[in-house]
């Protein structure tokens, strides 16, 4: 917006902001990433339809490429890095995963508890007392 | 319904004139009044021919002080809104006594629900939001926040709320759920009307403004700041900014997707909280709650920044702890998203989740405590001015100290068990409320008066307010512990129980003082503008402040800043003001005056939100045809205003100087007047 209000651009990128690399490094970047993605959404299909490996391990499976694939995302497309421009960044990623965390896992605690405590009326009449 | 809609049916959906409430005098006279007055105020702008000048200077304004005055204006309104709907309430409990009142339940009952709502969806949230505006950028020593236009859209969106809101007073009918509409009240099992979809469409929308608000108030901390202003020199308004803005960027996606699955639930037969076909109700209580305790800590923590600000300034001292300050607060920020279902301890949740929620809100505590602390640590030894904005300070602390031990007496489950949906829960969270954000509100209101309008505000008037506010809210709300602990629940539109009465009749007397208190508020503003010459402030600097925002004008131009401070330490302002004293006034001698840009006016916001109030009010009465153009021409907005071209103007460098000039003036004059006396 305003080139007047010269701020610290040399510690921290905001999302938008161009990097200082040439165009040719660019594009590698981001066919890297493509080729990554994928090739991890390739596999999640292979997987979820093979019987090359034991059956319980599929979920697990499943969901290791998944974060691997929001990983991917993250560096390829999203440019977060462990630079020093990067911080905000980095923090932003940090609180919002936390946040998500606490909610959702708060979250499935808690409807859990509730249900053990607050079951249908037949099965509360079945309770040891 | 029938199988071919009727063309009326097409074209006004649900309405006709039954929705005017032609057989309830109150809202409808209530209603009258108030359009009676909107319409008195158009009419003398127009006839005075103001119309251009609101448009050019107020309406499409992107300045930053601007839209922060604008949100606080509308604070106020609101708050003499949801003011009256509270002496309603308390008139109605205090001769509801063995009788029925003299409001039914069913208008009873949509005003505590409205009461709550506005108060903190268009009281306190614009209040803050609005000061937050007003003063951060000046603070940081910049001349606008990060994203001006989306800015005023997030403003305007916030005023189509607060108008359907209103809206349904005349037309239709509002909520009758409660604050937050819990279902399976409020499903369209037990609420057919329009009033939960007014609630939660008005929510909607001003959500998104508020989210937008956010953003842009979190990247505005984090991105512009000015020469030397690192992160350790902010001052705590901006750090409590950040905070609270943080939250609201990462709580309020979660109240709008539990709204929407309210919405989905009620207009497409979905079942996410229904009784029926695996809806789980206890699924709303913990997504609205996952939003509503961080929404406390929104409210609150700009609260605590306001108090930093004022308290430092009266004191003379710079602010006591400042590093264990910034640490609190984003202490609170962190652990507000681990506390949420204390506001559900009594819904079946065993022992165990009961015990690690309890906890973690008598945690939730301490950092408050700390900063608590901070503020009488900054006081002593300090040369204190009472000054209005100091007076609310030190009422909040005395005020808040006691809701705050009340909460922590909630905290712990097995009294929960006994003073859960009590009056004792009532009179706890108006004493956190009221004492901590709304106190803060006059606080800063009064102590930013001068730097947005260029005078202060009359001192005995705004002395004659705070008294009569405070020693009013202590009369209204200690009563409502003591009847909470005498068994009265929240919410009752009559009662028979003989102990209680004395208390509601005191609690009555009390809302009495508080809105002389308010009448008090509204003279002194009435009162100030009048002698507005002799008030006149001309330094920029009314109270011998310690931040950047003293530095410039007031009020300041629109540039904020001729040139960028340089900013060595904490308390910016005070270390150049001394610098200043050591050496006479600085003469800008040294850098030159430059051209500076700054961004265009814009209707984006206002015509968006136009757009928005049509699109929400036809979803509210299903007209599915304006929803369309409502939707169309919200969309058709945005895309006019991504292309345009230019979107900056410069002020060329003459005008600049010719402004800054003035106010060094101004100040060279004060000074050596004070080395004549």
């Amino acid at each position: 917006m305003s080139d007047q209000t010269h701020m610290h651009v040399e510690h921290d990128i905001a999302p938008g902001d161009e990097e200082q690399h040439s165009v040719r490094e660019r594009i590698l970047g981001y066919v890297v990433g493509l080729g990554l993605a994928l090739l991890l959404t390739a596999t999640s299909f292979f997987i979820a339809g093979t019987n090359l490996v034991w059956q319980p391990s599929i979920p697990v499976a499943l969901i290791v490429l998944a974060i691997a694939q929001m990983g991917v995302h993250l560096v390829f497309f999203l440019h977060i890095t462990t630079g020093p421009d990067n911080t905000n960044n980095v923090l932003a990623l940090a609180f919002g995963l936390l946040v998500v965390f606490l909610v959702v896992g708060g979250t499935v605690w808690i409807m859990a508890h509730l249900n053990q405590n607050m079951p249908p009326m037949d099965q509360i009449m079945q309770m040891p007392r | 319904m029938p199988a071919v809609p009727t063309v009326e049916a097409t074209m006004l959906g649900k309405l006709d004139w039954s929705a005017i409430p032609l057989d309830q005098p109150i809202p409808l006279a209530a209603g009258g009044v108030v359009l009676l007055v909107i319409l008195g105020v158009l009419a003398w702008v127009v006839v005075k021919g103001h119309l251009p000048y609101l448009w050019h200077e107020w309406i499409t304004s992107v300045d930053h002080k601007r839209i922060g005055v604008m949100y606080i204006l509308l604070a106020s309104v609101m708050l003499l809104r949801g003011g009256s709907d509270a002496i309603m309430m308390r008139i109605q409990q205090a001769i509801a006594y063995q009788s029925q009142g003299y409001l039914p339940p069913e208008h009873y009952n949509q005003i505590f629900s409205a009461h709550g709502t506005i108060m903190i969806f268009f009281v306190a949230m614009p209040f803050v939001i609005g000061l937050m505006n007003l003063v951060v950028p000046l603070q940081l020593g910049v001349r606008d926040v990060a994203f001006p236009t989306l800015n005023s859209v997030g403003f305007w969106l916030t005023a189509t709320g607060a108008l359907l809101v209103n809206l349904s007073l005349v037309i239709g009918e509002f909520a009758r759920t409660g604050w937050l509409a819990f279902p399976p009240l409020s499903e369209l099992s037990y609420s057919p009307g329009v009033g939960v979809d007014y609630y939660a469409w008005s929510l909607q929308i001003s959500g998104v403004g508020t989210l937008v608000a956010g953003i842009n108030l979190v990247t505005t901390v984090l991105k512009l700041r000015t020469k030397g202003m690192n992160y350790l020199r902010m001052p705590m308004f901006c750090w409590t900014t950040l905070a609270s803005n943080l939250l609201i960027v990462a709580a309020f996606p979660i109240l709008t997707a539990t709204l929407a699955m309210l919405l989905l639930d009620r207009y497409l037969g979905f079942h996410f909280f229904t009784n029926e076909a695996g809806g789980n109700v206890m699924m709303f209580m913990n997504l609205i709650w996952a939003w509503g305790h961080p929404e406390v800590y929104i409210l609150v923590l700009p609260a605590f920044g306001v108090y930093s600000e004022v308290v430092s300034t009266f004191s003379s001292k710079p602010l006591f702890g400042y590093r264990s300050m910034v640490l609190a607060t984003m202490a609170i920020c962190i652990i507000s998203f681990m506390v949420w279902l204390h506001h559900f301890f009594t819904m079946g949740a065993g022992p165990d989740v009961n015990a690690i929620f309890g906890i973690a809100s008598m945690i939730i505590a301490v950092p408050t405590g700390v900063k608590i602390y901070n503020w009488l640590f900054t006081m002593y030894g300090g040369r204190i001015r009472f000054a209005t904005p100091m007076l609310w300070s030190v009422g909040f602390m005395v005020t808040f100290i006691i809701g705050g031990l009340t909460g922590v007496l909630v905290a712990v489950p097995p009294a929960d068990f006994m003073l859960h949906n009590s009056m004792f829960l009532v009179a706890h969270f108006h004493n956190v409320i009221i004492g901590g954000v709304l106190f803060a509100a006059f606080a800063g209101f009064e102590y930013w008066f001068p730097k947005a309008f260029g005078f202060r505000l009359d001192e005995r008037w705004g002395k004659v307010g705070f008294w009569f506010t405070f020693v009013g809210f202590w009369v209204t709300f200690m009563p409502l512990y003591i009847a909470g602990m005498l068994g009265m629940t929240r919410r009752m539109q009559h009662y028979d129980v003989a102990e209680w009465r004395p208390w509601m009749l005191v609690a009555a007397f009390g809302m009495l003082l508080l809105t002389i208190g308010v009448l008090a508020q509204v003279t002194q503003i009435v009162v100030s503008i009048r002698n507005r010459e002799a008030l006149r402030d001309r330094t920029g600097d009314p109270w011998d402040g310690r931040s950047l925002e003293w530095a410039t004008s007031s009020p300041p131009p629109v540039f904020n800043f001729a040139f960028d401070p340089d900013v060595r330490g904490e308390d910016a302002y005070w270390a150049l003001k001394h610098h200043a004293k050591q050496q006479q006034l600085e003469d800008h001698s040294g850098p030159e005056y430059q051209d500076i840009e700054m961004p265009k006016n814009s209707p984006t916001g206002f015509v968006c939100a136009f757009f928005a109030t049509v699109m929400g009010f036809a979803l509210i009465w299903h007209i599915w045809w304006m929803v369309i153009l409502g939707g169309v021409g919200a969309f058709a907005t945005f895309v006019v205003f991504a292309w345009r071209d230019h979107d900056e103007y410069v002020i060329p460098a003459a005008e600049v100087e010719r402004i800054d000039r003035i106010n060094i003036e101004e100040r060279r004059n004060l000074v050596s007047l004070a080395g004549t006396l």
